[in-house]
C-alpha cells in the first residue's frame, strides 16, 4: 500500500509517516505544493493525505490535478482551520474525508484504513482478525461464522481497534472517534464500553483481544 | 431630571420675578407720568382763572362737573400757599371712593382773598393704567403658554438628532457586521456629538476586531505544534520499552495536550460564531437532529444508569446552520449525562416554541446564570473547561433564541426558546 504525506511542517509529516510504516504501509513525502504535483505524476497512490494550506500554493489545485489526471487516488484531507468552506470544497473536488488538526494518529489510520476499504472494493469489505471477521457493509461480526449482536457503537470501537491493530490506542482518542470532541475529558464510560465488548466477543468465543495498557489506554492484540 | 425641567426650574421663576417687578415699576411710572398730565391741566386751569381775573377783574363762574369741579372760597389768610394734592371723594353712582387731584391757591378779587380750588377727577387715569396694566399681564401670560407650548414642539424636535445617536448607540453591538447610522443635523453640537459618536464606535470595533482576529489567529497557529505534540506522544507510546514510570509521565503529557487541544478548539469555535463564519442557514429538522444526538450518546447515559425520558414532536423546522443546530443539541445533551448523577434521569421535551432539557444532579454552587460565562464552571475537574454552556449561549445569541437556566428541585432545567426574538 502507498500513501503520499503531503505535509509542509516536517515533523508532523514524519510522525504520520512512522506510525504508518509500522502498519506496512510505504510512505512518500512531500513538504511543497511542486514536490506534490510531480510525485502525482509519477505515481499512483493509495491515498493521499493532504494538508491544504501549503506555503507554494493551494492544496485544493492538488484535487483539482487529480481530477483531469483522470486519477483514482484516495484523498483524506488534513487541515488547521476546521473551515466548513473548505471541507465542501474538498469533498466537492473529490477528496474522500477531511481530517482537522490536531488529530490522534490512531483516527488517522482509521480513517485511511476506510479511504483504502472503499477504494479497493470488490467485495472485499471483510476485515480478519484472528478468527474474528468483520463485515464493514453490512456492519456485521462474526466469529466461526457465529454472528455477535453489537450496538453500533461497539460495532465502531472494534473496526477502530481492528484497524489500529498491535497499536496503543490512548483513551482519549477513543472517545473522541466514537463521540466526537465535546466528549473529551470524560474516560469512565469507555472503560465500561470496553468491559462490554470485551465480554460480547469471549462469550462468542473469540480470544481477548483487547488488553489494557497501565490506565493509559487499550492495545488490540492477538498476543 | 430632563435637561428642560431643569432649565425651566431656573427659567420660569426668574421670568416670572423679573416680569413682575418691572410691572410693578412700569405701574409707578406710568402713574407718576399721568399724574405728572393731570397737574399739568390744573395748571393750565389755574392760569386761565387768573388770567380771567386781570382781564375781566371778576372771578369766572364756578363750576361742578363730574370730571373737573372749580370752587372760590373767600378767606382771611394772607399768606397762603398753593398746593397740590389727591384726595378721596365718595361717588354716589358708582358707589365708591374716587381719587381726586385738586391744586388750591389764592386769588385776590376787589382787596378779598379768596382760596380758589380746581379739581380733576383721577378716574380716568387709573382706569387707563389699570387698562394698560391688564394689556401687559395678559401679553405676559400669552407670551409664557406660547413659550411653553413651543418649547414643548420644538424642543422635541430640536432634540431630534441627539435622540437618534443616543438610540443608535444603544443598540450598537459590536459584534454585528454594521456601524451605527446617524441622523444629519445642522446643529454644531449634534455634529460633534455625532462624529465623536461615530469615530469612538469605529474605534471600538476595529480594536474588537483585532483582537478577535488576533484570538482567532493565534488560536489557528496553536493548531499545527499541538498537532505535532500530540502525534510524537502518540509515537512515544508505541515503543516496546517504556518502564511504568515513563508511561504516567507520557499520560500527564497526553492529557495536558488533550485538554489544550480540546480549548483551542472551543475557543476558535466560539470565536468563528461570533465571526458569523457559519452563515449558510437552511432548514433544519431539529427532531431529527435531536433523535440522532441522544441516540448517539445513548451508551454513555445507559452506562450511568440514566433513564431519559423523551417528549419530542415530530418535524419541528428551525432555520440555522446545521453544524451549529448539532453542537447546540450536542453540547446541553453531554451536560445533561455529565453533571448528572448515577441512576439519575433526563427529560428531553421539544415543540416549535421551546426545546427544554431537565436533568437531575448537584445544586449549582454559584449563580446559573453565571453559568453562562466562559471559564465559569461548576466542577472542579480540570477535564471540564467551563466554555459548554457559553458556545450554546452564543449559538442562541447569534440566532435570537431566548435562553434560560434554572434550578428548582433538584433538576437543572434549561429552556431553549426557539421562536426567535427578532
Amino acid at each position: 500500500m502507498k500513501i503520499l504525506i503531503v505535509e509542509d511542517e516536517k515533523a508532523l509529516g514524519e510522525s504520520i509517516a512512522e506510525y504508518l510504516s509500522k502498519q506496512d504501509y510505504h510512505c512518500d513525502m512531500a513538504f511543497t505544493f511542486h514536490d506534490a504535483i510531480d510525485k502525482i505524476e509519477y505515481s499512483d497512490y493509495d491515498c493521499i493525505l493532504l494538508d491544504i494550506t501549503l506555503p507554494d500554493g493551494d492544496g485544493l489545485k492538488i484535487l483539482e490535478q487529480l481530477k483531469e489526471d483522470k486519477k483514482t487516488d484516495g484523498v483524506l484531507i488534513l487541515s488547521a482551520k476546521n473551515s466548513l468552506d473548505d471541507k465542501i470544497k474538498g469533498l466537492e473536488l473529490g477528496a474522500d474525508d477531511y481530517l482537522s488538526k490536531p488529530f490522534h494518529l490512531s483516527e488517522l489510520n482509521a480513517r485511511i484504513a476506510a479511504i483504502i476499504r472503499r477504494k479497493n472494493f470488490d467485495g472485499n469489505s471483510i476485515v480478519k482478525f484472528g478468527n474474528l471477521c468483520i463485515d464493514t457493509q453490512k456492519k456485521s461480526v462474526t466469529v466461526e461464522q457465529k454472528e455477535i449482536e453489537l450496538t453500533k457503537k461497539e460495532f465502531e470501537l472494534l473496526l477502530y481497534f481492528v484497524s489500529n491493530k498491535k497499536r496503543l490506542i490512548s483513551k482519549d482518542a477513543i472517545a473522541e472517534h466514537l463521540w466526537g470532541n465535546e466528549m473529551g475529558g470524560n474516560f469512565d464510560f469507555i472503560y465500561t464500553h470496553i468491559k462490554n465488548l470485551r465480554k460480547k466477543l469471549t462469550d462468542a468465543g473469540a480470544a481477548d483481544y483487547i488488553q489494557s495498557v497501565y490506565g493509559m489506554g487499550y492495545k488490540f492484540t492477538g498476543q | 431630571m430632563k435637561l428642560i425641567a431643569k432649565y425651566n426650574r431656573v427659567n420660569i421663576p426668574i421670568t416670572i420675578g423679573i416680569l413682575l417687578i418691572s410691572s410693578i415699576a412700569y405701574y409707578f411710572i406710568l402713574h407718576y407720568v399721568l399724574l405728572r398730565q393731570v397737574d399739568k391741566d390744573l395748571r393750565i386751569e389755574q392760569q386761565e382763572i387768573i388770567h380771567h381775573l386781570s382781564e375781566s377783574g371778576t372771578l369766572p363762574e364756578t363750576s361742578n362737573y363730574k370730571d373737573q369741579q372749580i370752587a372760590f372760597e373767600p378767606t382771611n389768610d394772607t399768606k397762603f400757599e398753593e398746593k397740590l394734592s389727591t384726595e378721596w371723594v365718595y361717588n354716589k353712582n358708582e358707589d365708591e371712593e374716587e381719587p381726586f387731584r385738586r391744586i388750591d391757591f389764592m386769588v385776590t378779587q376787589n382787596g378779598q382773598n379768596y382760596i380758589a380750588t380746581v379739581k380733576k377727577s383721577e378716574q380716568e387715569t387709573e382706569d387707563i393704567v389699570r387698562l394698560i396694566l391688564m394689556i401687559t399681564f395678559s401679553v405676559i401670560a400669552v407670551l409664557l403658554f406660547i413659550l411653553f407650548v413651543s418649547n414643548r414642539f420644538l424642543l422635541g424636535k430640536l432634540w431630534k438628532p441627539f435622540n437618534h445617536t443616543l438610540s443608535q448607540l444603544k443598540q450598537f453591538n459590536l459584534s454585528s457586521k454594521n456601524n451605527i447610522t446617524l441622523e444629519p443635523t445642522n446643529v454644531d453640537e449634534f455634529i460633534e456629538l455625532n462624529n465623536t459618536a461615530i469615530s469612538l464606535t469605529q474605534k471600538v470595533k476595529n480594536d474588537y476586531d483585532s483582537l478577535k482576529s488576533f484570538t482567532g489567529n493565534a488560536s489557528h497557529e496553536i493548531q499545527t505544534p499541538l498537532a505535532i505534540i500530540k502525534n510524537k506522544i502518540e509515537l512515544l507510546l508505541q515503543s516496546e520499552h517504556l518502564e511504568e514510570s515513563h508511561i504516567n509521565i507520557i499520560k500527564s503529557l497526553n492529557n495536558a495536550a488533550s485538554r489544550l487541544s480540546r480549548l483551542n478548539q472551543s475557543l476558535l469555535l466560539l470565536t468563528k460564531i461570533e465571526n458569523r463564519q457559519f452563515s449558510n442557514n437552511e432548514k433544519i429538522n431539529f427532531s431529527s437532529v435531536l433523535k440522532n444526538c441522544l441516540e448517539n450518546f445513548q451508551e454513555p447515559a445507559e452506562l450511568k444508569n440514566i433513564q431519559i425520558e423523551k417528549n419530542i414532536k415530530e418535524n419541528v423546522i428551525v432555520e440555522m446552520n446545521d453544524s451549529l443546530a448539532d453542537i447546540l443539541i450536542s453540547n446541553i445533551v453531554i451536560n445533561a449525562i455529565k453533571h448528572n448523577y448515577p441512576g439519575g434521569n433526563i427529560s428531553v421535551m421539544l415543540n416549535e416554541n421551546a426545546f427544554v432539557v431537565d436533568n437531575t444532579g448537584d445544586e449549582p454552587k454559584r449563580e446559573t446564570t453565571e453559568l453562562f460565562e466562559r471559564f465559569k464552571k461548576e466542577s472542579a475537574s480540570p477535564e471540564s473547561l467551563g466554555l459548554g454552556l457559553s458556545i450554546v449561549k452564543t449559538i442562541c445569541d447569534t440566532y435570537g433564541f431566548g435562553i434560560s437556566y434554572n434550578f428548582q428541585g433538584g433538576k437543572h432545567c434549561i429552556t431553549i426558546f426557539l421562536k426567535n426574538i427578532f
